[in-house]
């Protein structure tokens, strides 16, 4: 219990007035088109240049706990994922948000967040030395069996046909193989200038998700006011709550999942939200409401992406070894001030290290207490007029790509990819599992050749790769999951042949 | 009407934006961006935050620096990028690392050489260094050389990427030495190198003299042997060069950090850039901050890497033609 | 998934075509391209993707697995303009005439071609040109001021 001596020092005024700052500043920044976690805290951290180390850390502990969160009201309002981490919001939180259920969705979005952000930030307080035992366990092998994992739930992920699930999972996985490959440093499929950095995620997000919405907006041409005025229902933080509550399946599906994903190196946040929301659409009574706006889906991606914060600093804080992206621009925050994180932090600067923890803490608190505060009025976006929104939802992409990285030749990619995925969608594929291949592309890539060069150098591949207690525990894992996905879409097919209503419909 | 609406309109927004006229005594009159080719949180990326940090003050630059990560493929992606698509205006500058650009431009591949970009001023030099995990039973780099010579092939070394500084040290090593190692490129740098020694997934590792510091001062590494000329007696006394454990390794692979822009940038930008930038470096902050991190200080001027760039050039071609 | 379907089968053979070419191709270029070792993973996903393809093309060709809306002629009549605008703002406008520029014409022209108000009342012209400056300066506040990002400045800005 020793955290609790350090509370004192959240709440001086100064380091409570920057959380403050660092919570609404991260929710602005989160819900910015274009701003991941990870580029939020680095443009923070020149902020911190003239505050002293504790409260410099205040403040990108609170940004990065508020911009998780954030990265989902531009998911739910716009259908933009902040961050790899929100896509799986957008999935049914936009549906929600375009029935006029916007304020729903950004509440039990925040609760849930809320939640499992906070159960993460405890594991971190209690369990952190047996955690960092387990998050360096993962070689190149079990990141490798883990990103396969990933793969397999390409095929059930929010997609109408079993073949173009998985299609578009390779379309993602070979987009993620443009570029500079990142071992040999040779070039692949690299047809113009513009494509030699390869095709960022963040930028191939903005564009898969943003573009198409946009162009469906040009499909309704000039649409009167009355034909699509949308009526925001109110919603009460107690109607909210409640709605929270009886989804605590879900809420804890994704707060587990959240949790053990955040822990692995490497692997990290990015695919949290979409792993819990797979496995909670698996265990729910309701997989079909999935992708229509189902509370059920936005319980499960934001409880996860959020119990992953605490986690992934469970490596950093000790070991000094990065568990994230973000992690890695937090550690550079830290040298900055001049503290090495590593076993002796918590001994020599427990101060420094127990409030940072502690601001977490409060962080998600203000969070939640800010989020809900704005989501009565953001919820409003829903009714600014398609004209209106269509444009700014362009510019919003256009400055967004290009901000990522200062590219020009990432904003040509951003509209490329968009144009295509819109045309894509029209005929049954889907925007999730492309960026998913896109994501866990490199994972699977550059684990299996590190993996593979490692095991030429010791007792070969298949030992390896097949052999030890994690792997084989993975692979288990890998075939379960296969099962599984196999079992359902039979049992799916079984359904709709047995109504004959339905038959024109889904593909098996 | 319409247009006189629009043409206000226009001339609104041009007065809310000011004026993008430059000339260069004016310069600089908005925030510099400086091309880090690393990821962020890398040992490239918080040495370039922390000695630009002073960027905004009165005597220096008067303009924040502000800090744009394009990682990729050992640092290829960023160059190429500031070599062909970076406006020289002044406005971009690029963070430069010796020997990484220069042996990749050797290599071939990529759309730059030492021809591209015009040097402004070095920061640090950071050697290179063998570690390996705290339990590992090699003590000495005799040891692990010994047991390399038994097992050719067996040890696995990790390291930033190809042909960047890790792995020149590599080659030399394993030519001074005449013991097969393999060296295992990591994606994600030098500190994705640093996790698979610390985790135990290879044997040995080269890596930064700064982050070995730092791993070691948690308590995760021990460190064998620095490549370079001499001992580090600011942060690794104890730690003896190759060349004193008797293998000839000399200091081709330290890793040299500094800032430059894109060739045709304005010479009186170059110039003045060229004289406040080192001024800026040898702030009592930035040495302050650099120290904390294990970073090694070493600022040189213009004309002093105008000369290592040259050498370094002659120097590395050499050295890979003989390395193959 | 009960969506009435009366999109033809043409429509579908048609995408299943351009993915299964363009699967094609990246097997061509993973499996002729050096060195070989760079190209292991991509040779082995571009297997798995031209099966998958060419497997889509067979279902596509009998008429099976009709999913999507499809797209008719007056939709693609609706988003054309919108989608001209919004390719010359991108490959073109944005870097030559510079972010701020181009994305206030670009702002102005979506929203005025799809805005159901009358073209010809003044006042609602007005509203446009009030609507995009308004929202130009919340990006200009939000990127310029806020993120210090240094967008491309074109020959105006």
């Amino acid at each position: 219990m020793e955290f609790l001596q350090y509370f004192g020092g959240v709440f001086e005024p100064l380091s409570f007035a920057l959380l403050v700052f660092g919570t609404i500043g991260g929710l602005i920044l989160g819900a910015t088109p274009g701003l991941s976690p990870t580029m939020a805290v680095a443009l923070l951290i020149p902020f911190t240049f003239q505050l002293q180390p504790t409260q410099g850390l205040i403040l990108l502990g609170a940004a990065y706990t508020a911009t998780v969160a954030g990265g989902a009201v531009s998911a739910i309002l716009l259908k933009i994922p902040g961050a790899p981490a929100n896509i799986a919001t957008a999935l049914d939180g936009h549906e929600m948000a375009k029935a006029g259920q916007g304020a729903k969705a950004l509440h039990v979005s925040f609760l849930a967040s809320g939640v499992g952000g906070i159960i993460g930030v405890f594991l971190l307080i209690f369990l952190t030395p047996v955690l960092a035992k387990w998050a360096l366990a993962f070689g190149p092998s079990h990141l490798f069996w883990m990103a396969i994992l990933g793969v397999t739930i390409i095929g059930s992920l929010d997609s109408k046909s079993f073949v173009k699930g998985l299609l578009s999972g390779c379309l993602g996985f070979w987009l993620s193989m443009i570029g500079y490959d990142d071992i040999q440093g040779a070039q692949r499929f690299i047809f113009t200038d513009a494509l030699t950095g390869g095709v960022n995620v963040i930028t191939a997000l903005i564009g898969i998700f943003a573009i198409p919405q946009v162009i469906d907006m040009f499909a309704k041409g000039r649409q009167p006011m009355s034909v699509s005025a949308i009526t925001i229902e109110k919603q009460s933080l107690g109607d909210s709550l409640k709605l929270l509550f009886q989804n605590i399946k879900a809420l804890s599906i994704g707060t587990v999942i959240g949790s053990i994903v955040g822990l692995i190196p490497g692997v990290g946040g990015q695919i949290a939200g979409l792993v819990s929301y797979d496995q909670s659409k698996k265990f729910s009574k309701h997989r079909e409401k999935y992708g229509t706006g189902h509370p059920e889906g936005v319980i499960a991606a934001e409880s996860a992406n959020n119990a992953m914060v605490g986690p992934s600093l469970v490596p950093l804080l000790t070991l000094s070894i990065p568990g994230s992206p973000t992690a890695a621009v937090l550690l550079g925050g830290l040298l900055i001030h001049g503290i090495f994180p590593g076993s002796d932090l918590f001994e020599n600067h427990p101060q420094v290290a127990w409030t940072f923890i502690n601001s977490m803490l409060i962080g998600q608190v203000l969070m939640v207490i800010f989020g809900i505060w704005i989501a009565g009025y953001a919820a409003r976006v829903a009714q600014v007029p398609t004209a209106i929104m269509a444009s700014c939802v362009t510019v919003l992409a256009v400055f967004g790509a290009y901000s990522v990285q200062q590219s020009m030749g990432d904003v040509y990619i951003m509209a490329t990819l968009g144009i295509a995925m819109f045309f894509l969608e029209k005929f049954g594929f889907s925007a999730a599992p492309l960026v998913l291949g896109l994501i866990l592309g490199p994972i699977a890539e550059s684990n299996f050749i590190q993996g593979s060069m490692i095991a030429n150098a010791m007792d070969g591949p298949a030992a390896y790769f097949l052999f030890g207690p994690l792997n084989l525990f993975l692979i288990a894992l890998v075939f379960a999951s296969i099962a599984y996905s196999f079992l359902m879409s039979r049992r799916q097919s079984a359904v709709s042949l047995s109504e004959p209503s339905s038959e024109v419909g889904g593909a098996q | 009407m319409k247009l006189k609406v629009f043409g206000a309109a226009i001339a609104l927004s041009v007065l809310a934006l000011g004026s993008s006229v430059a000339n260069a005594a004016d310069y600089p009159e908005r925030p510099i961006s400086v091309m880090v080719s690393y990821g962020a949180g890398g040992a490239t990326d918080f040495q370039a935050r922390i000695v630009t940090m002073m960027a905004g003050g009165e005597d220096f630059l008067t303009q924040p620096i502000v800090i744009i990560n394009k990682p990729g493929a050992g640092g290829r992606v960023g160059w190429n990028w500031f070599a062909t698509e970076a406006e020289n205006d002044g406005y971009t500058l690029g963070a430069y690392n010796i020997p990484h650009f220069v042996a990749q431009s050797i290599e071939g591949g990529v759309k730059y050489s030492a021809d591209s970009f015009e040097p402004i001023a070095n920061w640090g030099s950071d050697p290179a260094v063998v570690v390996v995990g705290k339990d590992s039973e090699y003590n000495t780099i005799g040891e692990l050389v010994d047991f390399a010579k038994a097992n050719p092939g067996k040890v696995t070394l990790s390291g930033a990427g190809l042909y960047v500084g890790h792995h020149i040290a590599a080659l030399q090593m394993e030519k001074a030495t005449g013991a097969k190692m393999a060296y295992i490129p990591t994606k994600g740098g030098g500190a994705a190198a640093m996790k698979a020694v610390i985790a135990g997934d290879v044997i040995a590792g080269i890596n930064n003299l700064s982050d070995a510091y730092r791993a070691r001062e948690a308590g995760n590494v021990k460190i064998l042997a620095v490549a370079d000329l001499e001992r580090n007696e600011q942060f690794l006394p104890d730690v003896p060069t190759f060349m004193e454990a008797g293998y000839e390794v000399d200091n081709s692979s330290v890793n040299f950090r500094g800032l430059m822009v894109p060739k045709g940038t304005d010479p009186a930008i170059i110039d003045m850039l060229a004289e406040k930038v080192p001024a800026m470096f040898e702030h009592a902050r930035v040495k302050k901050q650099m120290d904390a991190g294990g970073s090694p200080l070493k600022i040189m001027t213009r004309a002093e890497v105008q000369k290592m760039w040259a050498d370094r050039e002659v120097y590395l071609t050499e050295l890979l033609a003989g390395l193959k | 998934m009960n969506v009435t379907h009366n999109t033809s089968r043409a429509q579908h053979v048609f995408p299943a075509l351009c993915v299964l070419l363009l699967s094609a191709t990246v097997a061509y270029l993973s499996f002729t391209r050096e060195p070989a070792d760079a190209f292991l993973f991509p040779r082995l996903v571009s297997v798995v993707m031209l099966a998958l393809a060419v497997w889509n093309f067979i279902r596509a060709a009998k008429g099976l697995s009709k999913v999507g809306s499809g797209i008719s002629l007056s939709v693609l009549g609706r988003i054309l303009p919108g989608l001209v605008v919004l390719c010359v703002y991108v490959f073109f406008a944005a870097k030559y005439l510079g972010f701020y520029l181009a994305s206030f014409i670009t702002f102005f022209l979506l929203f005025s071609l799809y805005d159901p108000a009358s073209h010809t009342n003044a006042r609602s012209w007005m509203k446009r040109i009030g609507v995009s400056v308004f929202f130009m300066l919340v990006i200009y506040a939000l990127f310029t001021l806020l993120l210090k990002v240094q967008t491309p400045r074109g020959i105006y800005m």
